[in-house]
């Protein structure tokens, strides 16, 4: 008897312990969210502005049909369920019953229509919502996107980065979205956060909605961006204590420093879906060697990606053997990687007629930087090809708009440049090689003015591809064709990271990073 | 007594050479400067190679591997680039000084000569470019033509001569009224050759030594603007390594130290001769 007691007693306090411990993990309310923005925002309305300033204070103000996790499946937010019709051709969302935006106004349909319809007409990315036709409102929680073809990119871009659900009693006033005063002041919104403070270059304030259409969400009180340009004055902050968190952190001595720090984490989870790739872009439309896909592959076996991908980037950024994130269901790895031979590269310039001359040099050639932090990779570009024969000059960096109007009028050699997948291939990465998608004065179109009508016609059928084998078959042969004809070289993923103090639990790791609401993020002393 | 006499006897020029002599800091950054001239013109032959090949491990520190001042963010011999380096930041002053001087002198030296209206329209677009911030106004040519070597010599020349002009034009103004000069003018000498002949040799020296010191400010200067992110990356200058290196500044600080001090101690025996040429020709103060 005494024994089963014993017995007894002992379970009664384990299961006090597991009581106490499941106790431990339950969400804090309150508190102050300190994190960061590394820019001043154009705007908080990311229905008609790109970027990740935008998206991050802009998915805690406004909610999306959609949210993802760490593994690419979409999960209900705003929409409860979601479906496509057998033929593709259109989507039915069906809404949370009782959401309301910031000012108390019904989240309706008609909300979910006039969206789409202001996404359309003025974001910059014309491929997410180019074949919705219409949006039909049968009823106040019901809304059906036709489309005029198979759309399957549709179902990531119902992100909180891409189609913020706004409200049309406020921003359907007649005035141009673009520049309506409400899309940085006095912001009314759908999501977990409302409006408080937008103060260009010092902070953006957003304080806990109460009505928030999830019960019991969100944990914080308040979220503080504080916009801080410089990458060493963040790390700082973060090792004093003055910020809880900081995101798209890309500078890699700052970031190797903060994961010495005990009492912070340092991850580079949750950038997938933004998908960062750095790259050597060619000028394959102009006259000369640059021409040839076989210069263009000497070039990139003689560049070590190995020197770049553990000297310059310490190790902190991923491979990339082609124009899709590795981190994307989507990625095939099985391409030629290009790894450093100096044989291989000398043999292939031969052969496109590129004979070393007296002092061993084949030809001359420029690059260009589109960012100060390529730097390394600009001058270690120059360096490297000199053991080819190949004379490089490196222009120096001089501000964005020179090179971006440098680049998209075509008047460069070669550029190390970074570019974002935005999710679905259909957004982000067709228009590097979409020979429609010649644009001069437009950067980050098809500025190498690659062309090959097989990889236009994959693209086209990849697009409109449902079933999600077909489709990643056919992404995985034009990136085979990609890579053996190469216009530009993939080297690695920019080393994005999100750095956060052991008090911020569930910070933002899913695929969009910041630009996903933070609900679910809490506060607690250690 | 006797030594006065013998020192009375000698020409202006030995007469300054004495007095330069006896002025044991100048003498000595004359020794490192014809030691750094030296390395500049003897050094590449001596220490062969393409400074930017990437010839070792990065970060190498100073003394490891063979490797006398370690190597740097990409792996390129540091030592390397500095005495490929010295030629390049030389020259940078040299031409910088040069552009100063071209026009610092016939800006004062018309201003001084004419006066009227020419001094009043010359002195004050010499006053508007001394009011300029001299490093804004330098990055700004540089971004809009872009961060070239050239480019950048030129633009610290822009920036700098209005302190030559000012100092010609005053000698101009003091030494035209001089008895000399209006007995030339009297001989029949055209104001060119007033100008040129008669008067700028006269008004050299302080121009000598203000050029000596721009030599040291134009380095110093460049070497500033690298580490602004405005460098030509591909010359090896001392402020190219300091430039390119800048971000590793708090894991490898040898990187940037080690070109900063080399900048350092030039431009320092460029100050010490400088001031060495000051108290040499300076008439005032060669009694002393």
């Amino acid at each position: 008897m005494t024994t089963f007691l014993k017995a007894l007693a002992r379970s009664v306090a384990a299961a006090a312990l597991l009581v106490g411990a499941a106790h431990a993990d339950e969400p804090v309310k309150g508190g102050t969210l300190i994190t960061t923005l590394p820019q001043t925002p154009r705007h908080l309305n990311p229905a008609v502005q790109s970027g990740i300033v935008t998206g991050a204070p802009g998915a805690q103000l406004f909610a999306a049909p959609l949210r993802y996790d760490e593994d690419w499946t979409p999960q209900p937010y705003l929409a409860e369920s979601w479906a496509w019709s057998d033929d593709g051709l259109s989507m039915t969302l069906n809404l949370v019953k009782d959401a309301r935006f910031h000012d108390g106004e019904p989240i309706t349909s008609e909300d979910v229509a006039f969206s789409v319809e202001t996404i359309k007409a003025n974001h910059p990315f014309k491929t997410m919502f180019g074949v919705v036709d219409s949006v039909e409102t049968p009823d106040e929680h019901t809304a059906v996107l036709k489309l005029s073809q198979p759309h399957p990119a549709l179902l990531l871009a119902m992100s909180s980065q891409l189609m913020p659900i706004i409200p049309k009693h406020i921003y359907g006033d007649g005035q141009d979205p673009k520049s309506h005063p409400r899309n940085g002041q006095d912001v009314v919104g759908s999501g977990p956060f409302k409006f408080v403070e937008f103060t260009p270059d010092q902070q953006v304030i957003l304080e806990r909605n109460d009505d928030f259409f999830i019960e019991g969400r969100p944990y914080l009180d308040r979220i503080v961006y504080r916009i801080i340009k410089d990458a060493a004055a963040r790390s700082i902050g973060m090792e004093n204590g003055e910020l809880h968190m900081t995101t798209f952190e890309n500078t890699v001595r700052n970031i190797k420093r903060m994961s010495e720090n005990d009492s912070i984490t340092v991850t580079d989870e949750g950038y997938a879906a933004i998908g960062p790739i750095n790259w050597l872009a060619f000028n394959t439309g102009q006259d000369g060697p640059l021409a040839d896909k076989r210069v263009r592959q000497a070039i990139a076996y003689a560049v070590d990606k190995e020197f770049i991908l553990n000297a310059i980037m310490l190790g902190l950024s991923q491979d990339a053997k082609t124009g899709i994130h590795p981190g994307s269901p989507l990625y095939y790895e099985g391409v030629n990687g290009y790894d450093l031979d100096l044989d291989k590269a000398n043999a292939l310039l031969d052969e496109a007629g590129y004979p070393k001359d007296a002092n061993g040099t084949r030809f001359a050639l420029t690059i260009d930087h589109g960012n100060p932090t390529t730097k390394p990779q600009a001058e270690f570009t120059k360096a490297s090809l000199a053991k080819v024969g190949i004379d490089v000059t490196v222009n120096s960096f001089v501000d964005f708009p020179t090179w971006a109007s440098k680049i998209s009028n075509h008047d460069f050699d070669m550029t190390w440049d970074t570019v974002f997948n935005w999710g679905d291939p259909v957004i982000g990465v067709h228009r590097t090689y979409d020979s429609q998608n010649i644009k001069e004065g437009v950067i980050w179109s098809n500025t190498q003015q690659y062309t090959n009508p097989k990889i236009d016609e994959l693209m086209n059928a990849a697009g409109q591809e449902i079933d999600p084998e077909k489709r990643a078959a056919l992404y995985r042969e034009f990136q085979e064709i990609l890579a053996e004809d190469l216009p530009v070289y993939w080297t690695n993923t920019l080393p994005y990271h999100t750095v956060y103090s052991n008090k911020v639990r569930n910070p933002p790791l899913g695929i969009w990073a910041s630009s996903s609401p933070y609900d679910l993020v809490y506060l607690k002393e250690e | 007594m006797s030594d006065q006499t013998t020192i009375k006897a000698r020409s202006p020029f030995a007469e300054a050479f004495e007095m330069f002599r006896r002025n044991h800091a100048a003498v000595a950054g004359l020794i490192v400067l014809l030691l750094i001239v030296g390395v500049a013109i003897f050094g590449p032959l001596i220490y062969p190679g393409n400074p930017f090949d990437m010839v070792w491990a990065p970060f190498t520190p100073p003394g490891q591997d063979g490797y006398l001042l370690g190597t740097d963010y990409l792996g390129r011999d540091i030592l390397s680039l500095l005495i490929h380096g010295a030629k390049v930041s030389l020259t940078v002053g040299l031409a910088a000084a040069f552009v100063t001087v071209t026009i610092g002198i016939t800006v004062g030296a018309l201003a001084g000569f004419y006066r009227g209206w020419v001094e009043e329209v010359l002195m004050r677009f010499t006053e508007f470019f001394q009011v300029l911030p001299t490093l804004l106004f330098s990055m700004v040519i540089v971004a809009l033509f872009g961060a070239s070597l050239t480019m950048i010599t030129i633009a610290i020349g822009l920036v700098s001569w209005p302190a030559v002009a000012r100092i010609t034009r005053a000698e101009f103004l003091r030494i035209r009224e001089l008895e000399y000069v209006t007995a030339a003018r009297a001989g029949g000498v055209r104001n060119g050759g007033l100008i040129f002949r008669v008067i700028l040799p006269n008004a050299l020296p302080p121009i000598i030594v203000q050029a000596a010191l721009m030599v040291g400010s134009a380095i110093l200067f460049e070497a500033g603007l690298s580490f602004l992110g405005l460098t030509d990356p591909n010359v090896p200058s001392w402020g190219q390594i300091i430039g390119s290196n800048r971000e590793y500044i708090l894991d490898a600080s040898y990187t940037v130290t080690v070109p900063g001090v080399a900048i350092f101690i030039t431009v320092l025996a460029i100050s010490l001769v400088g001031d060495g040429l000051n108290d040499a020709l300076n008439p005032k103060l060669r009694q002393r």
